[in-house]
């Protein structure tokens, strides 16, 4: 059996399903959102980073991505889904590669439109800072920011696929990107830098300090998404549907 | 033709055995009914069958192949397993939808299997406004979408009201006319008596039998007979003499009601005529699958309790 229906019915199952149809847009709108907010705050750090400042809704819009990514995989572990889901697709490694590339092509999209939208709300909100990032740091923003979501909600399938749960992956995945990383990631040139959304986010700043440059820290992130999704992948080919 | 064959099969889970070397085959053209208690196996058994759960040893296969080699499974072996698969905020066309993108089975198909399950005025409803019998009859669509020759139900009339059971007993009938394989567990004796040809009864994940529903009955049950006489204790001497049981039972209007154990109509009536006892009414009790597959339990769980190893087991 070809791969191309498996794919276009997991990009239906996303697409009728409204809590995960809207999961693109939260992207979106979280992340311009917390940009304008940001902006509007003229108490922000001083030292912000022109580029980051524009992108500053990624911190929050990233929760949105990794709970699209939980939502798409953990609607399979209710009630019998995936035993349906595997009785038309029985080629289990098929399967997840489907799932996962409807929900990575997903994410993507949603994280370049999060990252055009988030920009021109930094360059339109009064309070920004001079100057802004440049277009072509604009660009690699942008670009980054997609891939970086689609990453991030990769590595929250990948999880919940071996959790079996998408409620005990976004218990472990959203404290961790709001409070843990926050704290540890304040400090640069340790290995608190090659954490999954620590190394992603360099993309998002005009300039880095830390080890990892912008498109070696996206690869960093993936390397921490692919292996989420091999663990994931092990466990939906290993374990009884 | 297609058959499901299963060979051996063994499921372990933990120490516990669910499925216990198990060997029997579903041939087509006929409605096989797949009875046993509660936890007994049935439904990992179809699991199994499914590819869906790995055996720990044996093998089950579909035509010859085991389900999860086949390249379109859909249009070999359509399968209603949980009646929750269906997401509750998806409509009943759209998760069939999804389902049928598999194996670009097109929308009509879909709006087809729909009207035939009755569900074609609610099929752009979300599926959490559904009865439970609604969504019953939504997974026995999916089970159809591919046309499949292999059909295996999991309980399908949990929850269907009076016009569903006649609807499924009808759908079964049908399917098995057409040539398909048809398994259908079920725990309701009665409800597969009216639709199966051939039963499978398991029992503690072990095969107690594999016949067709007319010699599991007859073979199983105790025949018995109803007479009313006037004459209660010239029948009973009577047929005391030839061996035979009998039990008076509370009599209303004229005669008394007897019913004789382990008896024919025709043994019964000949004697009592030969020794001129007038009788006034004979009848054979219909003997029932529920009985049968009672008898038959029964006797399994007397086995079960003499034999120490499985006691300690259980």
């Amino acid at each position: 059996m070809p791969f191309a229906p498996a794919l276009h019915s997991e990009w239906l199952k996303i697409r009728t399903l409204p809590s995960l149809a809207a999961g693109p847009a939260a992207v979106v709108l979280v992340t311009a959102a917390f940009t304008a907010l940001a902006g509007l705050d003229e108490s922000a750090g001083a030292d912000s980073d022109p580029l980051f400042a524009s992108l500053f809704g990624v911190v929050l819009g990233q929760i949105a991505a990794v709970t699209f990514g939980a939502q798409a995989v953990s609607a399979e572990f209710r009630g019998g889904a995936l035993r349906l889901s595997l009785s038309a697709v029985p080629h289990r490694g098929r399967w997840f590669a489907a799932k996962a590339l409807a929900v990575g092509a997903s994410a993507l999209a949603a994280g370049l439109l999060a990252g055009c939208a988030s920009l021109a709300v930094g360059w339109a909100v009064p309070g920004s800072r001079a100057g802004g990032p440049n277009w072509g740091e604009g660009l690699r923003g942008v670009v980054g920011c997609g891939v970086y979501m689609a990453l991030m909600a990769l590595f929250a399938a990948g999880l919940t696929a071996l959790l079996r749960s998408g409620v005990m992956t976004l218990s472990i995945l959203v404290p961790f990107l709001l409070v843990v990383s926050f704290v540890i990631g304040g400090v640069s040139g340790t290995a608190a830098d090659y954490l999954p959304d620590k190394a992603g986010q360099v993309v998002l700043h005009s300039t880095s300090d830390g080890a990892l440059g912008p498109w070696t820290g996206l690869a960093v992130t993936a390397v921490w998404a692919a292996a989420a999704l091999a663990a994931g992948a092990w466990s939906v080919r290993r374990r009884d549907a | 033709m297609t058959s499901i064959d299963v060979r051996d099969l063994t499921k372990e889970y933990g120490g516990r055995r669910a499925v216990d070397r198990l060997t029997f085959s579903v041939r087509p053209g006929r409605v096989t009914g797949f009875l046993g208690p509660n936890g007994a196996g049935k439904s990992t058994t179809m699991r199994l069958v499914l590819g869906l759960d790995r055996p720990t040893s044996g093998t089950a296969t579909i035509g010859g192949r085991p389900c999860a080699a086949l390249d379109e499974p859909l249009r070999e072996v359509g399968a209603l397993l949980d009646t929750g698969a269906a997401h509750g905020s998806r409509t009943a066309r759209d998760h069939l939808r999804v389902l049928a993108a598999t194996h670009r089975i097109p929308g009509r198909r879909v709006d087809e299997v729909l009207e035939e399950a009755g569900l074609a005025a609610v099929s752009r409803n979300r599926v959490r406004t559904y009865s439970l019998g609604m969504r019953q009859r939504l997974g026995i669509a999916a089970a159809l979408l591919g046309d499949p020759r292999v059909v295996l139900l999991d309980e399908p009339s949990n929850g269907l009201d009076p016009e569903g059971i006649v609807w499924i007993r009808e759908l079964l009938r049908r399917l098995a006319r057409e040539g398909r394989t048809v398994l259908v567990s079920s725990h309701l004796m009665n409800e597969t008596a009216s639709f199966a040809d051939h039963l499978v009864v398991l029992g503690r994940g072990r095969l107690l039998a594999d016949t067709p529903v007319r010699e599991f009955v007859h073979a199983r049950a105790e025949p018995r007979v109803r007479v009313r006489t006037p004459d209660g204790a010239a029948l009973r001497d009577l047929l005391a003499r030839h061996g035979y049981e009998s039990v008076a039972e509370e009599g209303e209007g004229a005669g008394d009601r007897w019913t004789v154990r382990h008896a024919r109509v025709d043994d019964i009536g000949r004697l009592a005529s030969g020794a001129g006892v007038t009788v006034l009414e004979l009848a054979a009790e219909e003997r029932t699958l529920e009985q049968a597959y009672l008898d038959l339990t029964a006797a399994e769980a007397e086995f079960t309790a003499m034999s120490p190893s499985r006691a300690q087991e259980a």
